[in-house]
């Protein structure tokens, strides 16, 4: 069992070495995947009205730039890292995982990681 | 590339990368949490600048710049560009589970994805990257942290991030 773990974890980072997470698809469809995902996410995001920046440079606010196109772009990584691209080079995957992370940002974040409380302060 | 020369530069590299980042994003100015204004308090009695101490602490209590350098390191060599944005993505989710906003970790393991690409067509590898990276956190929490706290402090002067207080 344990040789099928080093074959796979193995092969997985043999093919994806250089960079090229996917052999069936180029760099350009990858770096344009990327850009619609967090194109996708930001533009998702606003319409659903998440601010577009964070307050201050300590908020737990979630906005728009930050962290919505973290997760599509995270999220998009394993996807390639996997080699599973799904339809149009990977550019139908990075549309939808930047709808979810809009919609996970928005509606789900705060449920999975709470801020801390406002009322009491982190320092006492 | 020679590879004590390469992991001397890599440490070079690394240590501006966080500091930078870290500095940047405000840790000296204020601890995240208590054990960050335990730390800083007990290098300010042995004579070391409260700013240092905090960054110190910040560093040690959650995962910033500094771990996020190292995992992004550590995610090149595995998946090459993508394991590096999913190390930030990792780092991003360590954060919030240590009450951190997570600014710093974040764009630090984006930027130091960006350095290794950058350094790897002089012939930099991540293996001298996630070298350097250990060296790096040794010469800020290892060896010397009152010397290290006041040079720390100095830094956050000038990107005028001292401490309030």
């Amino acid at each position: 069992m344990f040789e099928l773990v080093h074959f796979t974890v193995n092969s997985a980072s043999l093919a994806n070495v250089y960079g090229l997470a996917n052999i069936t698809i180029g760099y350009y469809d990858i770096i344009l995947a990327y850009i619609v995902a967090i194109i996708v996410s930001i533009i998702i995001a606003l319409i659903l009205k998440v601010p577009l920046m964070p307050s201050d440079r300590y908020s737990f606010d979630v906005s728009a730039i930050y962290p919505t196109p973290i997760f599509a772009i995270g999220i998009l990584s394993l996807f390639f890292v996997l080699n599973y691209t799904f339809a149009y080079n990977g550019l139908l995957l990075a549309v939808i995982i930047g709808v979810c992370s809009a919609l996970f940002v928005k509606y789900l974040f705060y449920y999975i990681f709470p801020a801390p409380n406002d009322g009491e302060d982190i320092n006492e | 590339m020679n590879e004590i020369i390469g992991v001397i530069l890599a440490a070079i590299i690394c240590w501006l990368n966080f500091v930078i980042v870290d500095t940047y994003f405000g840790l000296p100015e204020q601890p995240g949490v208590k054990g960050a204004r335990i730390i800083g308090e007990s290098i300010k009695k042995r004579n070391g600048d409260i700013a240092g101490g905090f960054f110190q602490g910040n560093i040690l209590c959650s995962p910033d710049a500094s771990a996020g350098t190292l995992m992004a390191s550590i995610g090149y060599l595995l998946l090459g560009i993508p394991g590096g944005i999913i190390a930030a993505f990792l780092v991003l989710i360590g954060n919030r589970l240590c009450a951190d906003p997570g600014y710093a970790g974040t764009v630090g393991s984006l930027t130091a994805t960006l350095l290794i690409l950058i350094f790897s067509f002089i012939g930099l590898t991540p293996e001298m990257f996630i070298v350097g990276m250990v060296i790096a956190i040794l010469t800020i929490q290892g060896i010397d942290q009152v010397r290290a706290s006041i040079i720390l402090g100095k830094i956050a002067e000038k990107f005028n991030r001292h401490a309030k207080e």
